[in-house]
């Protein structure tokens, strides 16, 4: 995963660590707002895996997340990843958007089972939370609670 | 030579009080190079904060509060914001005192470490042994450690010396979600990740001889300091409550500059669930280190017998929003990153600390010290009786492990005679000891601000890393 001394991911492009000195900022990156998901959700699996995530197994689950907005939406699919990761010991790695709203996400995910539980990343919070459209897409900054 | 700094109610649009730093010259330039000053500009434009916002010396850049961030709102018309009390509720240290001594225990030491690292269970997300089931669970959070000493993890003295008894009164079970107990039903009595603690120390240096004395410190003693919280399960109160109030706010009119703020009027029904929510999370969390306690004493029995009986000195918790009277008014008190430290007229400083202050302690990183402190009856007026909560990181996670690896740090620890025991090297990096601020310089400024008053020093001997 890059870091903000200029460098992305190899293995999850769009993807860049920005310095903050007790948690982790990321700068995500992604064509449409549903591509941010998927981008976002990869992120935080390489980071609770602590390596790019190999590929993945099993039946595929539906997640389906609601927010009073997009922001909301993108730090909810966080969190549901992250409560998965922890309860079920199921990392999720390939998604699929089905459906992306302003107000909803529904995605059909698949993942890996871990013998234990990857929580290093403990919550995603809502402090500097930006979704803004760029050039070639679209951009967010969420910080993770670490 | 100052030791606070003050920005004006004017400093920005929107600030009901003024913010009021506690730092150096140095500290307050280290501060500068975070977002934390906005931060705490943020916190001072909350609905019915009063009086003033305080940073503790080792404030740092936080989500939505800053990392040694103080806040207080009025009942009347002040918000609960569970992001100023933060993710990991009733984070908080725990010191446990033996009357062992370093010098008798330098020969087990690193076959205790590692004894240790296998009794508590470390890493974010690993469960421990206690299973509990859901009536258990729900009497651990309306109940905390006196529901513990019912099932043998806690000695009756022992709650006379934990914050709140390890039991806040007004717990609501039902306000704690499904989902947060399930992340909490086998986490309790273990350490967690990130930042997270066991450590073997010896009492290196006494500050303040006759409340060293009153503590029981003497030195050349072996003390334990455990630093965890409530792990998962308040993890998750937070995340819910924060979602419920960013949805809630728009119809309470609260507008706010940064959405981890997210807050409710403490009387509504909102905040009072919160509330009932957040001190069942605070319960749990005396209780994980109550049950690691329990642990740690198993242990030192099996290595020294009777001579191994570890007693508690104080827990105290750093993440945490209180009803507490000040100055003839009864206030909403948000500690994020910050101990309370009251003093010793207070009524819940614990009897026999009456002659000298309620416990503080001030852990260092790996490789530095610690500090013991007693809370001053001063520190009411100045910082709504609060102290600061650690050395405070002054470098990013991964600058730290950029500036030098985990192995390396390792063996600089080992060469000091420090016996480490964590699963990854990876994070040993990222809590490096240079990743921190000078602890002594942090603690200076505590005690010549008249916030809480040096009463011991701790060296580590031995570290157990979550």
């Amino acid at each position: 995963m890059g870091t903000n001394a200029g460098y992305n991911s190899d293995m999850i492009p769009n993807v860049q660590v920005i310095e903050h000195p007790g948690e982790v900022r990321l700068r995500l990156r992604a064509a449409t707002p549903g591509d941010l998901a998927l981008v976002a959700g990869r992120a935080l699996a390489e980071l609770e895996l602590g390596r790019a995530p190999g590929p993945a197994e099993g039946v595929s689950r539906e997640i389906v997340v609601q927010g009073r907005d997009r922001e909301a939406v993108l730090v909810h699919w966080l969190n549901e990843l992250i409560y998965l990761a922890e309860v079920d010991r199921w990392v999720g790695v390939e998604f699929t958007v089905q459906e992306a709203t302003e107000t909803e996400l529904r995605v059909r995910a698949r993942g890996i089972t871990v013998d234990e539980a990857p929580s290093r990343v403990k919550a995603a919070t809502f402090h500097g939370l930006r979704i803004a459209s760029v050039t070639d897409g679209v951009e967010a900054d969420v910080v993770l609670d670490v | 030579m100052r030791y606070f700094y003050e920005i004006p109610v004017t400093a920005q649009p929107g600030m009901r009080v003024p913010a009021r730093v506690y730092a150096d010259d140095e500290l307050w330039e280290q501060i500068g190079h975070d977002r934390s000053l906005a931060q705490l500009k943020n916190v001072a434009t909350l609905p019915g904060v009063t009086g003033a916002v305080y940073g503790m010396p080792d404030m740092h850049e936080g989500y939505g509060f800053p990392v040694g961030g103080v806040a207080a709102m009025r009942l009347s018309d002040g918000v609960v914001s569970p992001g100023g009390v933060g993710y990991d509720i009733n984070c908080g240290v725990r010191l446990l005192v033996s009357d062992l001594s370093a010098e008798a225990m330098r020969a087990k030491l690193a076959d205790l470490v590692h004894e240790l690292a296998r009794s508590v269970p470390s890493g974010a997300g690993r469960s421990g042994r206690l299973v509990l089931t859901e009536p258990e669970l729900d009497r651990v959070l309306a109940e905390g450690c006196r529901y513990l000493v019912e099932r043998d993890f806690a000695q009756s003295e022992d709650i006379e010396v934990i914050e709140a008894h390890g039991s806040l009164a007004g717990a609501d079970p039902a306000a704690v979600s499904a989902r947060a107990k399930t992340r909490g039903h086998d986490q309790l009595g273990t350490l967690g990740s990130g930042n997270h603690f066991l450590e073997v120390q010896v009492v290196d240096e006494l500050c303040e001889v006759t409340a060293a004395h009153a503590l029981g410190l003497t030195v050349g003693q072996v003390t334990v300091l455990i630093h965890t919280g409530s792990r998962g399960l308040g993890h998750q109160v937070c995340t819910d409550y924060v979602r419920l109030m960013d949805e809630v706010m728009p119809g309470y009119g609260i507008t706010l500059p940064d959405r981890e703020l997210a807050c409710a009027p403490i009387g509504s029904p909102e905040g009072q669930r919160y509330l009932g929510a957040m001190c069942a999370a605070a319960n749990f969390a005396w209780s994980n280190r109550q049950v690691i306690t329990h642990r740690v004493r198993g242990v030192f029995r099996r290595f020294f017998g009777a001579e191994g009986a570890l007693r508690i000195a104080y827990d105290v918790a750093h993440n945490m929003a209180k009803l507490e009277q000040h100055g003839g008014e009864r206030l909403c008190v948000h500690r994020k990153g910050a101990t309370r430290a009251f003093g010793p007229s207070h009524p819940e400083t614990p009897e026999r600390y009456r002659s000298v202050g309620q416990p503080v302690f001030i852990p260092g990183s790996m490789g530095t010290a610690s500090y013991v402190l007693v809370g001053t009856d001063e520190a009411m007026g100045l910082s709504f009786g609060s102290a600061c909560h650690g050395a405070g990181r002054r470098m990013s996670r991964h600058a730290a492990k950029r500036t030098k690896p985990g192995h390396e740090v390792r063996r600089e620890l080992e060469a000091q005679g420090i016996v480490v025991a964590c699963p990854s090297s990876g994070e040993l990096a990222e809590e490096a000891p240079f990743a921190y601020k000078d602890v002594e310089r942090v603690v200076n400024v505590v005690h010549r601000a008249g916030l809480a008053r040096k009463v011991a020093r701790l060296r580590p001997l031995g570290v157990v890393k979550g």
